[in-house]
């Protein structure tokens, strides 16, 4: 599924005195089978712009297509087909919110990742819906018999999250949206979840967006970016170019990924490595360039 | 969404009410609470309503944002307007139709205005008055108090914490709506049953998050020595001035006026 935003406005408690304009026309696409980054300070309308995406968030002015999903204003209507649409279009778009270990509420671990399968198919029951909820928990790392039959709240903070996380893989979803999907796990912790977030691309589902301050993160992992500022995408390109140019990303306050200033400091020793912005390759550059 | 509610919503302006002191106005909404209660007749009514609308004005505060606040009441003042309707008696009645009589329609009116004059005096002093001003100002006011061995000081700092907490619980709340809403749950649709069971994933993970915060909020208390026992003194010190003397001498006025008004025009209640 395409993701197409054209004009995007969005304003927090509009017709009120504490009114904030969040949005203010966001231009961007992303493709079918992105690993899709979007960076920006605090406050630039990073979040408020991926909850668009299920239309958690009504679109207010401009357009915003999700594959065959029209979620613009003209579209909203009539109320109750539009509801149905929402429906269908939450089962294929995932929504992994910040420290979504949070949401939790069930009690069982069991409950809590059938909760999406229970409300979007009720018509799973059962063996089925035991192996979807198998499946989900062991796509995070989880020994299923090991935790089902927990609360969980018994379990650990690294644990809990990855409950969350197969609570909206267990939807098989097209398209994740992950808000800081990292923020508060330890270095192991963050890479097996980016790792896990990479073997699941391309198999069911096709298209992962990452909200994240943290550039490395995104340099390693992302192959496209948007950069919001002021609720506007001010540029959207590829990692490559997003990176390339150091006064734009100071400009909008963002710092550079470790693979960059490593780049930076080499080449003003006069050592000009090219390769891309992952440090794995950044290392076996360097290490040739230094054997050579 | 949840956050558009204003509850206890502090609305920032530079006013003559704004600059007043906390204890002051706490004590000047008894005064007028009194006084919604002291009037008798519909012209004690249109002063305080008058009133009300002049320091509405006064504060510069949007009269919308005031009207807002009354909707949360709207269903206990027709409950009781209904109550007293049928309820009220007096000795000699005059029927209008039915059992309803004048003079129960008049009482029930009458308290319908006298419930949402409270509201409106209540939600200007929670418009104009920051949380911990008014937290520090009840305080002040309780500490009479201490010799009774009252814990004044502890109630005063949990109250300004649940305050403080309100804004917090809500956005989270909004966002754990929208993440249950992600994985499909429906608040929506269904009868009260089950839109109250639909409640369930949203309420079990904020109360566990308040216990959360809560236990935070005391580690962090404790980690910087808080101690309730210690003399402590005021960042900002509450101090009344002319501003306050005229609230107090305006207010006399108009409780002089309604008494008036009460005796030469007579009760109709």
């Amino acid at each position: 599924m395409q993701i197409i935003s054209k004009g995007l406005k969005f304003t927090y408690n509009k017709k009120t005195e504490f009114k904030r304009q969040a949005l203010n026309g966001v231009d961007l696409t992303i493709n079918e089978g992105d690993f899709f980054g979007i960076i920006g300070q605090t406050g630039s309308g990073k979040s408020t712009f991926i909850e668009h995406l299920n239309g958690l968030i009504p679109v207010e002015s401009g357009e915003l297509t999700i594959g065959e999903f029209d979620l613009s204003v003209s579209a909203q209507k009539p109320k109750k087909a539009y509801k149905e649409r929402l429906k269908l279009l939450r089962r294929k778009v995932g929504m992994v919110f910040q420290y979504p270990e949070y949401q939790l509420f069930a009690e069982t671990v069991f409950e809590d990742v059938a909760f999406g399968i229970k409300n979007f198919f009720p018509e799973i029951e059962g063996e089925q819906l035991a192996l979807k909820v198998k499946n989900a928990l062991e796509l995070v790392g989880l020994n299923y018999y090991e935790v089902k039959d927990k609360s969980p709240f018994e379990l650990s903070g690294g644990q809990k999250r990855r409950v969350a996380i197969a609570g909206v893989l267990v939807l098989e979803p097209e398209v994740l949206v992950l808000d800081e999907p990292v923020a508060g796990l330890d270095p192991v912790g963050k890479r097996n979840l980016m790792e896990l977030l990479h073997s699941l691309h391309g198999t069911v589902l096709k298209t992962i967006v990452i909200v994240s301050h943290d550039m490395d993160e995104v340099s390693e992992n992302c192959n496209r970016v948007a950069v919001f500022s002021d609720g506007v995408a001010v540029k959207v390109d590829t990692i490559e170019n997003i990176f390339a140019d150091v006064d734009f990303l100071v400009k909008h306050g963002l710092e550079l990924p470790l693979t960059a200033k490593i780049k930076e400091d080499l080449k003003a020793v006069g050592v000009d490595i090219i390769t891309d912005y992952k440090i794995d390759n950044l290392i076996e550059k360097i290490y040739k360039n230094y054997k050579g | 969404m949840l956050s558009d509610i204003t509850f206890g919503q502090y609305y920032p302006a530079s006013s003559f009410v704004h600059k007043m002191d906390a204890r002051i106005k706490l004590l000047l909404l008894i005064a007028y609470i009194v006084l919604v209660f002291v009037v008798k007749n519909f012209y004690g009514f249109l002063v305080v309503y008058g009133v009300l609308l002049f320091l509405t004005l006064l504060a510069k505060v949007p009269i919308t944002s005031l009207i807002k606040s009354a909707s949360a009441v709207v269903f206990i003042i027709i409950f009781t307007f209904i109550l007293n309707i049928f309820f009220y008696k007096t000795n000699n009645p005059t029927y209008l139709f039915w059992i309803i009589t004048k003079e129960a329609l008049e009482f029930s009116t009458f308290m319908a205005l006298r419930l949402l004059a409270l509201v409106f005096f209540s939600m200007l002093l929670n418009l104009t008055t920051t949380p911990v001003a008014l937290t520090d100002g009840i305080e002040s006011l309780l500490k009479p108090l201490k010799v009774i061995k009252f814990p004044v000081h502890e109630l005063a700092l949990v109250m300004s914490i649940a305050l403080r907490f309100i804004p917090i619980l809500m956005s989270e709340a909004d966002r754990i709506i929208m993440a249950q809403k992600a994985r499909g749950a429906d608040f929506e649709s269904g009868n009260l049953l089950k839109r109250a069971k639909a409640m369930l994933p949203v309420l079990i993970p904020l109360l566990i998050s308040s216990f959360r915060r809560a236990e935070e909020l005391g580690d962090a208390m404790d980690s910087r020595c808080y101690s309730s026992s210690s003399k402590r003194t005021k960042f900002r010190k509450l101090k009344a001035g002319w501003r306050d003397l005229v609230a107090v001498i305006f207010t006399a006025i108009i409780f002089t006026a309604v008494i008036l008004l009460n005796n030469y025009v007579g009760g109709l209640v």
